[in-house]
């Protein structure tokens, strides 16, 4: 049996770790990512790969996510992915 | 390498019937429980239809008039381990991976015993009478088992020269290899070695995965599986019987500890201490309850072993009210080394969660964190893990 160590759990002390951060990134006409802009604009060269997560479909925020393995004009690779509910585009790594 | 094999079929009834011959005539079933159910270890082998492990039940529906026995498992293993120590002394190097088959290595045995007939004799007059062995010699285990398998039971086979006309109609079952790729072979319409055997391995390999090499390779008698050899450490074994029956604790755990006493009385002299043993019990209705406890640092004195001797007996109840206690020292050793604390003080850790403390008292909120998994398999990248104040 453990024993009670007579602390409350908050929720608010923990944090997340390698929580999505919004990033603007520029589509072409297809929907797919042309160009992210962070502090500067780069061209995304090349999709490396691609996959999709559904998940908690049964909630009331469920979880559609498209992501995508690019590489940048200065040949660094970036995971992103596009929110299919709210359209919005995130940088995580996977 | 050359190997021998012997194979006692119905080792745990022969067993029975060594201690009680007026079994021989009739027939019995072996059985042993497992949590609340009854299932069959052996059986007398005019019995047909049985398997190991099947439901006691189910066995009873194909032989209603058979007589029960309780399975006597340290009785077994005792029996087995004479029988070890006896072959060890015909060939240094022999492996009982479970009781009722022995693999033996024979090279370089040539200078004693000078032709098979002669090593079979010796071999022979090791193994109890009580006992029919099957007798296989190959080229590696998996060879000189399948002949011993396939020699009449006294009997034995030697297999030399064309393997593969032997292997090519046993049937895939007799494969060491999972169920499910013995049923997926048959699924594919494979039934033999011989037909495994006329594959590339390719094919097998994508389909069966590393497994698939090695069915490919037993198939064409190939194996280089090691002999191992036990342990020549010599055991102790004590026991004592309860003066009435009990199912306390602490009654069992009294005997235990006289026993270790005995134990002590003898290894303590010599500096060493328990690293291994089997405790076991034997209650009245004839169950047996047998665990092995492995210590991480030699017990060096009754306390250390008692302690966890008690644990062990709390948290693995008894079949019923015991009659026996026996304990066997498996091995033992010096306490060379001592295992430390990462730190270098082994309070350590408790200095470092007294500081972060005062650290959060003077600044306030948590300060460090430590990293937790939350649902490490999520596919969700953010749910797999997250920090959580330390201490907390």
């Amino acid at each position: 049996m453990v024993e009670d160590t007579g602390k409350t759990l908050r929720t608010d002390t923990y944090r997340p770790v390698n929580a999505p951060e919004p990033v603007k990134v520029e589509e072409d006409a297809s929907g797919l990512p042309a160009a992210v802009r962070e502090k500067q604009r780069q061209v995304v060269t090349a999709i490396e790969d691609r996959w999709r997560i559904d998940d908690e479909w049964w909630r009331r925020e469920p979880v559609a996510r498209l992501y995508y393995n690019v590489r940048l004009a200065s040949g660094q690779r970036l995971v992103l992915y596009k929110d299919l509910v709210t359209g919005g585009w995130y940088q995580q790594s996977y | 390498m050359r190997v021998l094999c012997v194979l006692l079929a119905h080792f745990p009834w022969r067993c029975e019937v060594r201690r009680n011959p007026a079994l021989e005539d009739r027939p019995a079933i072996v059985t042993y429980t497992s949590g609340s159910r009854k299932l069959v270890l052996d059986w007398s082998p005019e019995l047909e239809g049985l398997q190991h492990d099947m439901p006691l039940q189910q066995a009873l529906a194909h032989h209603g008039e058979v007589e029960l026995l309780q399975a006597d498992i340290p009785c077994y293993r005792a029996v087995f381990n004479e029988l070890l120590d006896a072959l060890e002394e015909k060939s240094p190097l022999v492996e009982g991976p479970e009781p009722g088959c022995v693999y033996i290595g024979v090279d370089g045995l040539q200078l004693i015993y000078p032709d098979d007939d002669a090593l079979l004799k010796a071999i022979g007059e090791a193994i109890p009478e009580a006992f029919t062995p099957q007798i296989g010699i190959a080229g590696n285990k998996f060879l000189a088992y399948l002949a011993a398998r396939r020699s009449p039971p006294g009997g034995h086979r030697i297999l030399n020269g064309d393997v593969a006309s032997f292997l090519r109609r046993l049937p895939c079952d007799v494969l060491p290899v999972s169920m499910k790729s013995k049923g997926k072979l048959h699924d594919f319409g494979i039934h033999t070695l011989g037909q495994v055997a006329a594959l590339f391995p390719g094919p097998l390999q994508a389909q069966f995965g590393p497994e698939g090499k090695r069915i490919w390779e037993l198939a064409r008698g190939l194996d280089d599986t090691p002999l191992h050899p036990r342990f020549m450490e010599k055991t102790m074994e004590e026991s004592t019987a309860l003066s009435s029956v009990t199912v306390s604790l602490e009654a069992i755990l009294v005997a235990a500890e006289s026993l270790l006493v005995r134990v002590f009385a003898v290894i303590g002299r010599k500096g060493l201490g328990i690293r291994s043993l089997t405790l076991w019990t034997r209650a009245w209705n004839a169950e047996s309850w047998e665990r092995t406890i492995q210590f991480k640092e030699p017990a060096m004195d009754m306390k250390a072993a008692a302690s966890r001797i008690k644990r062990v007996l709390e948290d693995y109840p008894q079949p019923g009210p015991v009659e026996q206690v026996g304990m066997r020292v498996n091995r033992l050793g010096y306490p060379r080394g001592q295992q430390k604390s990462l730190f270098s003080e082994v309070r350590a850790s408790d200095h470092l969660n007294e500081d972060i403390r005062q650290l959060e008292f003077r600044l306030g909120n948590p300060q460090v964190y430590r990293l937790k998994e939350v649902e490490p398999w999520s596919r969700i990248p953010e749910r797999r893990y997250a920090l959580t104040p330390t201490g907390r």
